[in-house]
This record gives C-alpha cells, structure tokens and sequence, in this order.
C-alpha cells in the first residue's frame, strides 16, 4: 500500500540529513508504529506519506515514496486526500470550520461531491465514532478526546485506505486515549484499513501495532516487528522494562502476554516492603473549601486539601476536569468566588515580582510561553539578572537538566525536552517554594522523562521543597508521585498516597500494576526491590 | 432564546451601511448613539468562540485612538477662533508652513471638532469590528468561491489567527506575570510578541498544511454541504441598515 524506496530527505539550511536510505513496504490492513527521540523525524516521515513533505515543508527528497501506485513527486498533498487521510498533532490547529457536521463534511466539498453522498457518509462517521449527539457543537468547546475523534472522522469520510496520525494521545487522559485507540484498532480489523502511528506514549499504542519503524536520530532506521524491535531499543515502555528486569526469554507487549509469563512469579510469597517514612514536614500550601467558576461552568467546587513540603502531589483526571483550575488558583492567577489559598503564608494572588518568582515557580501547558529571548544564552543571563543571583546560575542549571544545549541556539529550535528543560530552569533560577507544573509530558519521550523525573525529586527532596502537577500520564505519576489526587468535575473524589490511588482504579493503573496484580507493585523497582528481599 | 444565526456577509454588509451612515450624519450624539445600539447587539449576539471575544479588544483600541487623536487635535492645526480654554506655548514654524500651527490658545470649538472627529474615526472601527466579532471567519470563508483559492487560503488564515492571537496573548500574558515580570513599558510588548508571533506562525502553517492535504482547491467547483442561505432575517438586518443610511 505505501512503499518507500531509497528514501533520503534533508532540509534546507540543515546539515544533518533527517532520513537515510530508507525502504518500506507497509501491506493494506497493517498498523506500524513510528518511534524515536523526540526531533528524531517521526513527523517527517509520516508526512512524506501524502506529500507535505516536501511539498509544503521544503527540503530535498531522494528516492520515491508512493501510495496505493501514486508517487508523491508528482502528486500534491491535495490529490492524495481521497487516498490518505492525516490527523496533526494538534488537531485544534487544523480544523477549518466551527461545527463538527460542517468539519466532517469539508474534505468533500473540496471534491465536489453531491449533496446527498455526503449526508450519507456523514451520518456513517458519526455513527461509526459515536459523534451523533455532537453534531451541531462547536468545535472549540468540546474536549480533547472528542476534538481528535472528530479530527480521524474528518479524515475517515473520505473512505481513505491510509489512515496517518501523529501522537494521537499524547493530549488525552487514559480513558479517551483507549477510546480513541479501540476505534483505530477495530477499523484496522473491519475494514483493512492501513495504519501509520508516531507515539510517545508505547504503553498506550504497543499492544496495537504489528510493525515498528524505530528512527534513531541520525538518519538510520530499523523495521521489524514489535517484538524483534523491542529486545533492545532503547525506548521501551514499562512492560518491556519489566520483562528485561526479570530476564523473560521473551518479550510480551501485552498485559495478557505478560501475565501469562509471570505467572510462576506471581504466585510466590512475597514480604511487603515498608514505605520509608519521609522526614519533618512543614505546611507549604493551604486551600480551603476553594470555588473556581467561569462564565456557564463550575471548574472548581469546594474543594479542600492541604500540601507540605517534600511532597510530590500529583492531579489526576480526565480532560477538563478542572485540574488546571486548580493549579492556577493555587499559582494566584485566577479569580475564585469562593475560600482561600495560602501558599507559604501569603495568598499567591498579591504576590508581585521578585517575591512571586521566590514563592511560586509555574510551567504552564506550553513552556514556551515564558520564553522571548532570542537565544538561550540571553535567556539565561535574563534570569540571572532578574532573581539577582551570580551569573552564569541558570545555566548551570540547565546545563545539568540537559546537558549539551548550545547557548546560541534560539529557543524556538529547541526540541520539546529541551524547552521544558529551559523554562525549568528559568523558574528554578529563583529557588521558588513551590513548583507547578501543567502536563509537563506532553510530547517528551522516555528519555525526557527520565530527566524531568530526577529533577523534580531532588528539587523536592533534597532542597525540602513541593511540587503539583497535573499530568495524563500514568506511568510518570507511578514513577514520581508521593500523593495523588484524583478530580472528577471539579471535585475531590480521591486524595491519598500514590499507590493506594492508581490501584483502586483500572483505568489509571500503570502497567507494571497490571502485570503483577494483585501485588501492590507500580514500578519495575517495586518488583525488583521485592525480589531481591524474598 | 436561541440566537438566530446569519448569513455571514450579512454582518459585513450591514457594517459597511452602518459606516457610510455615520460619516453622513454629521453628529456626534447619533454617531454615539450608533455606536451604543452596536455595542449593545454584539454582547447580546456574540457568540462564545475566539472572534467573539475580540469586540473588547476593539473598544479598548478605539479609546487610545480617541485619545490620541484628541491630543493631537488640540496640537496641531489651523486655529479655530472661539471661546480660549486654555493656552499652550506655540512651536515657532518657519514661514514656508504658513496656516500650520503647534500650540497656542486652546479653543471650546476646536476641542468639541477635535473630540467628534475622533469619535467618528472611532465609531468605524467599533462597526467594523462589531462585524468580525458576530462574524465566524471560518463560515466566511465557505462563501468564497473556489477561484478565489489563494486568496481564500490567505484569508482564512489571517481571519483565523487574529482572533486566536487574543486568547494566546492572555495566556501569553499570564505566564510573563508568572515568571514575576512587570507588564508595562516596551520590553514587557517584545516579551509578549515574540512568543506570540512563533505561536501564529506555527498554527498557520499547520492549518494550511491540513487544508492542502484535505483537498481544499482540487476542485475547480465545489458543492456545499449545508449551503448556506440568504434568509428573511438577513434582509431585515440589511434593510434596518439601509433605512439608517436613508434618514441621515
């Protein structure tokens, strides 16, 4: 269905090639998953599938890639939109019309079909996605999850034979998330339909996909089926830590799979390893019976719950629950009708200048907000001169969250990571007493992770400090959390340590819990550590 | 009560109308009253999306104008014999500029022609941006014909980011005050353009890219789903306009 041959790709003003050599043969009916470090070329190579690269994009293309028979040299994006249907990573960026019927019907009417073909396949679609009750809504007001099945309707009416997205979870909860990847799963099976997927999140997507093409960064890739490609790539997800951790023969990309193998292991007895007992606490942020409304809706109802140092809290909940509500109102930048926040003593909403960079420090869903230098360097030097601490502080900060970022390069050119890791530092600068983070994992790989992750415990262990974030991603939570709070339309429906949380609920269970239920484990040290004492 | 829903040029037409209305009236109270009635129909009308949101942006644009144009009304120009008000020092200009003057005795008429020339200067742009702000870009731009597909293109992006632009620069905003910045004078604007300027960029290239791969512009014709049609209420808007127009 799509073949790539000798495929090169470089862009302009860019020394370093994207793709090399690369061939492909992906068979109708098949769902490969595309991984690699972020910046890895991930989005190129799914969008040289229809074209845009290099139609759009610029950039010189060697060798071919065609479709269904159809090269892209000589066929613009445009021609290919019966053929190819493509989903961006951020949906919100490419809907044209407000509605979602008029959204559903536009790739048709740029193909002139008839009024009533039309009625007919829209009506199919919004069956097919369960979007019928949606019909009339505006676009902009639904929530992430129906946002992106309405973006893969857009692309489905069209009856396409190649379905391509690009993180098509990486801004959803794990319950749309699953949501969104059955419906791909069952159009792969009932009508064929040819699949390609970039994801950062494998423990979502893994158990889906019958190919992986692994790009390393350089230029090289390696094709090969789940299995073959997970024994040793350096990106894995949990699953697969786990089953390297206890040295399986095989690797399971499965819960099931992996049950099954762990089985004798299972029904061992194990001695229950004691929690350590975290050192004096002192009181860092106070809410109390805390109303957040907006115009039309509630986003934060009574809510009531105290935060001390040393802890990492983390919010928990599905999209537009009210979790970002939350982490301004404690951050002081939004109105509440109703009770008080008290961060360090002081309500966060007087605080102004130096003494809010000392108390708050907040990364907001998009790290590049906070950033306007032209390079990072400037960027640095600002924060320097803003929190008054000896030159050259922040980047030696950033210099250990990722190591090796040139201080020349813009800020715009930085991969996600690395723009996270910036405005971290800018923020760490100033040795707040609190940090906030909103949805730090979005679009970071597992490497990313790992930093962010070491970071944000010293910050809190060492230097006696708390962190909130509010996050999607289950397996970061298991990993970093001390505390998590779960939020249900603007409520408190659960509050306590991390492990009693994510095991009262399927849906929020890491896989490494999945696995080895009924044992109260959430991380491959959990097992390990488990192990070792037995 | 469900808010009726237009033609979407019908609010640009009537704009237009509106405006050559104002300019032939002459006066001040019913240019302000005009101006009132607009107001008053956009916060009853408008919806809650992005381009709704924008008609607040416009106010607060016009009274800097008002504003602006008030004080250099009062500057500059040919002198307007009157009751005095007060008197400013005179910039001596060199006699090649005669009938020019910056400065001098302040007059009641010449601050009232001051004052309604910038109100009517005012009064446009509130009618026009009553327009974009009742007025989705997105349901503009599907009645565009097709041959027009480059400048559609240009169009819905421009149309598309502007109103974006809004939402991004309060969030853009509140992350600076975050960081414990101070938002005023002119380094705080660069430290909210920049990041605003790569985010519009960014989106925009997006949105073409999704439009070239959805087809827009393969067809030299293109069918409609809904189309969307010319209404009785419309004509009404646009007659109401009309009748304005008549009776100044």
């Amino acid at each position: 269905m799509i073949k790539f041959s000798n495929v090169s790709l470089i862009y302009p003003n860019s020394t370093t090639t994207v793709l090399e050599d690369l061939n492909l043969e992906i068979a109708e009916g098949e769902m490969v998953l595309v991984i690699g470090p972020t910046g890895s070329g991930k989005s190129s190579l799914l969008r040289l599938i229809n074209g845009l690269v290099p139609h759009h994009t610029g950039g010189i293309l060697a060798g071919d890639v065609s479709v269904d028979g159809l090269s892209t040299q000589l066929v613009k994006p445009g021609g290919l939109s019966h053929l190819i249907g493509i989903v961006g990573q951020n949906p919100l960026n490419g809907f044209v019309t407000d509605t979602v019927e008029e959204e559903l019907a536009f790739g048709m009417e740029n193909l002139n079909l008839p009024n009533d073909f039309m009625r007919k396949r829209v009506e199919e679609i919004l069956d097919l996605l369960s979007l019928a009750p949606l019909r009339n809504r505006t676009i902009a007001t639904l929530s992430g999850g129906e946002q992106q099945r309405v973006a893969i309707g857009a692309a489905l009416v069209m009856h396409p034979k190649v379905l391509v997205l690009d993180e098509p979870t990486s801004a959803l909860d794990p319950i749309a998330a699953e949501e969104v990847l059955s419906i791909l799963q069952r159009l792969v099976h009932d009508l064929s339909l040819t699949v390609v997927i970039a994801e950062h999140k494998l423990e979502r997507v893994i158990q889906f996909a019958d190919r992986i093409v692994y790009i390393n960064g350089q230029g090289e890739t390696k094709i090969g089926s789940t299995e073959q490609i997970m024994i040793d790539s350096p990106i894995a997800p949990p699953i697969v830590e786990l089953a390297r951790a206890l040295g399986l023969q095989e690797i399971g990309t499965t819960v099931r799979e992996m049950r099954r193998m762990t089985q004798d292991l299972r029904d061992k007895k194990y001695q229950s390893v004691e929690p350590k007992n975290s050192s004096s606490k002192s009181l860092r942020i106070k809410i109390d019976s805390l109303s957040v409304s907006y115009p039309g809706h509630v986003a934060i109802k009574n809510f009531t719950t105290n935060i001390s140092s040393n802890e990492i809290v983390a919010l928990m909940g599905r999209n537009g629950a009210g979790k970002s509500s939350l982490l301004k109102a404690i951050a002081g930048i939004s109105q509440h009708n109703k009770g008080t926040v008290d961060v360090s003593g002081v309500d966060p909403q007087s605080l102004k200048g130096k003494s809010r960079r000392e108390s708050i420090g907040y990364i907001s869903q998009e790290p590049s907000d906070l950033l306007y230098g032209q390079s990072v360097s400037s960027e640095c030097e600002q924060a320097d001169s803003d929190n008054e601490v000896k030159p050259g502080t922040t980047a030696a900060l950033l210099e250990q969250l990722v190591p090796g970022v040139s201080g020349h390069t813009h800020p715009r050119d930085l991969s996600e990571g690395q723009r996270l890791g910036l405005a971290l530092s800018v923020v760490l600068s100033s040795n707040p007493q609190v940090l906030i983070l909103d949805e730090p994992t979005r679009g970071l790989d597992y490497q990313a992770k790992r930093e962010l992750l070491s970071i944000l415990v010293s910050f809190a262990k060492r230097y006696d400090k708390c962190v909130v974030l509010a996050t999607h991603d289950v397996e970061l939570v298991a990993e970093l959390a001390t505390r998590v709070i779960f939020i249900a339309d603007g409520e408190k429906v659960a509050d306590g340590t991390t492990l009693d949380v994510l095991l009262s609920s399927p849906a929020f269970a890491p896989q490494v819990a999945k696995v080895m239920s009924p044992h109260p484990w959430l991380r491959v040290r959990d097992v390990t550590a488990a192990i070792e004492i037995s | 009560m469900k808010k009726p829903s237009l033609h979407p040029l019908t609010w640009w037409i009537w704009s237009g109308l509106l405006a050559i209305a104002v300019v032939r009236f002459q006066s001040t109270a019913l240019t302000l009253l005009c101006v009132g009635a607009v107001a008053g129909l956009v916060f009853w009308l408008r919806e809650d999306a992005p381009w709704g949101r924008s008609f607040s942006w416009t106010l607060k644009l016009a009274i800097w104008i008002l504003l602006i144009r008030t004080v250099i009304g009062m500057l500059i120009g040919v002198p307007i014999p009157g009751n005095t008000v007060l008197t400013l020092p005179i910039v001596q200009l060199p006699s090649w500029m005669p009938g020019i003057r910056i400065g001098g005795a302040v007059t009641s008429e010449r601050l009232t022609s001051a004052i309604s020339e910038g109100i009517l200067i005012c009064a446009i742009i509130l009618i026009f941006g009553a327009a974009a702000s009742l007025t989705s870009p997105h349901r503009l731009l599907r009645t565009l014909p097709v041959y027009v597909y480059e400048f559609g293109v240009s169009i819905v992006i421009a149309t598309s980011a502007l109103p974006q632009l809004v939402t991004a620069a309060s969030r853009i905003r509140q992350a600076q005050l975050l960081r414990g910045q101070s938002l005023r004078g002119f380094k705080s604007w660069k430290r909210i353009a920049i990041p605003l300027l790569e985010e519009s960029l960014a989106r925009s290239l997006d949105l073409a890219a999704a439009m070239d791969s959805r087809g827009y512009g393969i067809s030299s014709k293109r069918s409609r789903y809904r189309p969307i049609k010319w209404s009785f209420l419309d004509s009404f808007v646009i007659i109401s306009a009309i009748a304005v127009v008549g009776v100044s």
